[in-house]
């Protein structure tokens, strides 16, 4: 008897259950707390919701793995993490914005979630630009490789302005209007700051002299945050200029604009393709696959997304416009233009243990000083800042730590990459310090670009790296 | 490159091609299992009955023509509906071949010019046969596909990278719409081929340790120029020897026998360097010889050799190596001191009831029956994939001549190559009409 009520009631309880499974799915249940006006909306816009059968996509259709595929597990686990952050947090507060970006949409959004419904990555009316596209997904996941299908198709789930999936033919056409167009570069007769002008444009940009000297590279043991690679030494460099802001926008889209092909070349043809090499013209970059510039809004934000044979390029070129010697630094002179005749952890005074509180009870970081300093994970956790929202450090340089991390020349020992310097918006306080080091990842930063072949000219998967320029100097320096 | 799931993948698809209708391939058919049994594709000797099947035939040269008859003796209800071909005598000699087998296809139904395809496909046809020069079978496969028609088509399918991988995206869209991609590598449908292919899977020479392929026979026809041609006339009517619409006969010929390699390793290639030069060949720019010394996935070394000169040694043929013992891939395994130890013995018997080594239907009307037999029993065979692979093998190894270079599967996989002018129009072709010489 007790037995049968038993059945009976666990039963009850399990249909009850189930129906409780589904009533919290619901997208007016997820919208009951997630108080997110600008998701719904974007969301309203979007392809999931003006389907072309007039069936709308629900939040849990997207944002959970298909039941069987660890959809309870998942509902749990975000379920308590969204009661939680209901009880504890301020909706308004959130970077509504950063939680878009590829990064942090991969986290809630799920690939399994996606090919369950899209079973056929081939549709009898895809376009020849989406079968090569998909057949490298394809290709790549047979090998083992992960892609996100919201890799290319981030604005599958919400609206988003102006994105682009595909080739960026048009990027870049159009030229800013400017009253001033520059004739000449500038005319540099002491070994002083300067103005550089881009002739046939409008661009100008500040050069600073740096006088040559020695300096201790790397950090000490002692340095809060410190990774092993910074090894101490002693350095002399000789005396350079180099630019007081990473290469913006605008002065890189000049570039871009004067030497771009949309032709693409293969070498594998054997010697009949072969043609005279007009040594004097500088090739440059393709049109970019999608948004490089993430859609952040370009001007005087640094440019990114360029490869570094693309940075390596852009050098050659300003060298050619304007009769100079430009290239990227070495990353001595990089360090020391960066520390600019400081020792400490950053150019300013301050501990990075205490900008960045790690573990779980580290307490609250006193950010008030690095922040007027540096863009980081503490300040700008989702994209570049313009050279204004910083102060310089004490040789006039904006932005050697932060905002995004600069090629140099050197390659990183023990790899064939190039090392870059000086931390990005994305690191914390520890991964802006005048000594940390890292470099490129060109693999990694080509995952998802499905043309055959690659762009040599563009990443598809970075946008915290950028460069700045270093001028030789021929002038005669008294020390 | 690592043995991955994918090889294996192509590996069992493969099996499941060679087949037609009701094949049944168990999964534990694998290379890491040997001397499983080993259930070959079934083969009818005719396609089952239904409904009268239309077909379209674009490119009416020889081959086409006579895929044309392949196809329409497959089983019954079967017949060529239009005809497609850039030249009308063309057109003309095939429609007077088809008419002596009863096929009768009205003037509205025989098209001529490049767009020529493009409106067999819209004629009302179910099936449209593809035989016309390879460089320009991706274009007509992916309007094929897109159409919603079964496809037969000729080896080889692409003479560049770029046609590949628009062969490969059809495939992937005839899968989604259940439509059937038969291809001319005919040695699939071949009954000995087949069942020695089953003898190696079982495990009979042991784990493959090398192979070699050859097709090396005298001069292959060509063409002079005629005052009244256009350039273009002119390389369409000599198309085998130039390499933009032939893909160089490494590729179109000889794909045959890297495509029997291919199969029987479960494999392809990861690397390749070659030798190539043109020695003899009166007409276009391709060259008459290649060498090349493939390194399949495992690090098997494969040797291919082709060449189209009279008065040499000749040899068609495939041979594979394992650690067991020896086949010629056709009809016999032996072991590695040279003891014949299985042959194949369902060839035709002679008048005096010996074994000849003749099969009872012919690969080429074999394909179409299985082709025939899978469409009419809704299990559609896709081939596309397979034959695209081989394709791309034989290219390695004319990219790796022609430049003197090691070329990759992944650079090849990868590249932008594209050979052959921007548009086709009768008059001069806007192409490279010299020959390739390897090194600096």
């Amino acid at each position: 008897m007790w037995f049968v009520i038993g059945l009976i009631a666990g039963a009850f309880i399990l249909f009850g259950l189930g129906k409780a499974v589904d009533a919290t799915s619901t997208n007016d249940f997820c919208a009951s707390c997630h108080v997110h006006p600008q998701a719904t909306s974007s969301w309203k816009q979007g392809v999931h919701y003006a389907t072309q059968s007039g069936y709308h996509v629900g939040c849990a259709e997207c944002h959970l793995p298909p039941k069987g595929q660890g959809y309870l597990v998942e509902k749990i686990k975000t379920g308590g993490r969204d009661v939680w952050s209901n009880w504890t947090k301020d909706s308004t507060e959130f970077d509504w914005e950063a939680a878009s970006t590829l990064e942090r949409a991969s986290k809630h959004v799920y690939n399994s979630t996606c090919v369950k419904c899209h079973e056929n990555l081939f549709p009898a009316k895809l376009t020849r630009e989406g079968s090569d596209a998909h057949l490298y997904y394809k290709q790549m996941t047979e090998k083992g490789e992960e892609l996100q299908c919201i890799s290319c198709h981030l604005n599958a789930g919400h609206y988003i302005k102006d994105y682009v999936h595909g080739s960026n033919k048009g990027f870049g056409l159009a030229q800013k209007q400017t009253d001033t167009i520059y004739t000449s570069p500038a005319v540099v007769t002491s070994f002083d700051n300067f103005i550089e002008q881009i002739p046939g444009s409008g661009i100008s940009f500040h050069m600073i002299a740096i006088p040559g000297g020695t300096f201790t590279m790397g950090s000490p043991e002692s340095e809060p945050l410190r990774n092993p690679d910074e090894i101490q030494r002693e350095v002399s460099v000789d005396s350079f200029f180099i630019a007081e802001v990473e290469v913006t926008w605008d002065e890189y889209m000049e570039f871009y604009r004067e030497t771009a092909s949309e032709g693409r070349s293969t070498d594998t043809e054997g010697s009949r393709l072969n043609r005279k090499n007009d040594v004097d013209a500088i090739t440059g970059a393709t049109p970019p696959y999608g948004k490089p510039d993430q859609n952040w809004g370009m001007g005087q934000r640094p440019a990114i997304s360029m490869s570094y044979h693309a940075a390596e390029t852009y050098c050659r070129w300003l060298s050619q416009v304007t009769g100079r010697h430009y290239r990227l630094p070495v990353e001595a002179e990089w360090e020391y233009a960066c520390r600019a005749g400081t020792e400490t952890p950053y150019f300013f005074e301050g501990d990075p243990a205490k900008f960045e509180k790690r573990g779980l009870f580290g307490g609250k970081a006193d950010t008030a000083v690095i922040n007027t300093y540096i863009i980081y994970r503490g300040n700008s956790p989702s994209k570049t800042q313009e050279p204004m929202a910083v102060k310089a450090n004490p040789w006039g340089l904006k932005n050697m730590s932060g905002n995004v991390a600069e090629f140099c020349s050197d390659i990183y020992e023990g790899t064939t990459e190039h090392v870059i310097r000086g931390g990005s918006y994305r690191d914390g306080a520890g991964g802006v310090r005048s000594a940390v080091r890292d470099h490129t990842r060109t693999d990694a930063w080509l995952k998802t670009d499905p043309q055959m072949p690659k762009s040599i000219w563009w990443y598809s998967d970075c946008f915290y790296v950028g460069f700045r320029v270093v001028m030789d100097t021929e002038l005669k320096i008294k020390n | 490159m690592k043995k991955s799931p994918i090889s294996r993948r192509n590996f069992l698809g493969t099996a499941a091609a060679a087949g037609a209708a009701g094949i049944i391939v168990p999964s534990l058919i694998t290379s890491c299992k040997p001397n499983a049994k080993v259930i070959l594709p079934v083969m009818l000797d005719k396609a089952p009955d239904g409904p009268l099947l239309k077909a379209g035939l674009i490119g009416c040269g020889g081959r086409g023509t006579g895929a044309a008859l392949n196809f329409i003796h497959a089983g019954p209800n079967l017949t060529i509906s239009a005809l497609g071909d850039v030249f009308t005598d063309r057109i003309a000699s095939c429609r007077e071949r088809l008419a002596q087998d009863g096929v009768q296809i009205a003037d509205e139904k025989c098209f001529t010019g490049f767009d020529a395809y493009q409106k067999v496909i819209e004629s009302g046809v179910d099936i449209v046969l593809l035989a016309t020069p390879p460089v320009f079978r991706p274009e007509h496969v992916e309007a094929a596909v897109s159409a919603g028609k079964h496809v037969f088509m000729e080896k080889p399918v692409a003479v560049d990278p770029v046609g590949v991988r628009q062969i490969l995206a059809s495939g992937e869209k005839a899968k989604g719409m259940e439509l059937s991609i038969v291809t001319g590598t005919q040695r699939h449908h071949q009954h000995d081929y087949v069942a020695t292919w089953g003898k190696i899977q079982e495990g009979m020479i042991g784990d493959i340790v090398s192979a070699n392929c050859y097709w090396n026979q005298g001069q292959l026809w060509y063409r002079e120029p005629n005052p009244s041609w256009t350039e273009m006339e002119y390389m369409i009517r000599d198309w085998v020897n130039w390499s933009w619409l032939s893909g160089d006969h490494i590729i179109e010929q000889h794909v045959h026998n890297i495509d029997v390699i291919n199969w029987f390793t479960g494999k392809r290639p990861v690397s390749a360097v070659s030798f190539g030069s043109r020695q003899r060949r009166p007409t276009g720019d391709q060259y008459d010889n290649f060498s090349t010394d493939f390194v399949y996935e495992g690090g098997i070394h494969v040797h291919s050799m082709c060449r189209q000169i009279n008065g040499c040694e000749n040899n068609v043929s495939e041979w594979i190596q394992g650690t067991k013992g020896t086949s010629n891939c056709q009809n016999t395994v032996w072991d590695k001191k040279g003891e014949q130890l299985w042959k194949y013995d369902g060839y035709k018997l002679d008048a005096e009831g010996k074994m000849t080594e003749d099969l009872a239907i012919s690969p080429y009307d074999q394909e179409h029956i299985d082709f025939v037999t899978s469409i009419r029993t809704g299990k559609p065979l896709n081939e596309a994939e397979f034959v695209a692979f081989s394709t791309l093998s034989g290219m390695m190894g004319r990219v790796s001549a022609y430049t003197g270079k090691l070329v990759t599967w992944d650079e090849m996989m990868n590249s932008e190559m594209k050979l052959g002018p921007k548009v086709y129009v009768m008059g001069p072709v806007d192409v490279p009409k010299t020959v390739p010489v390897p090194g600096e």
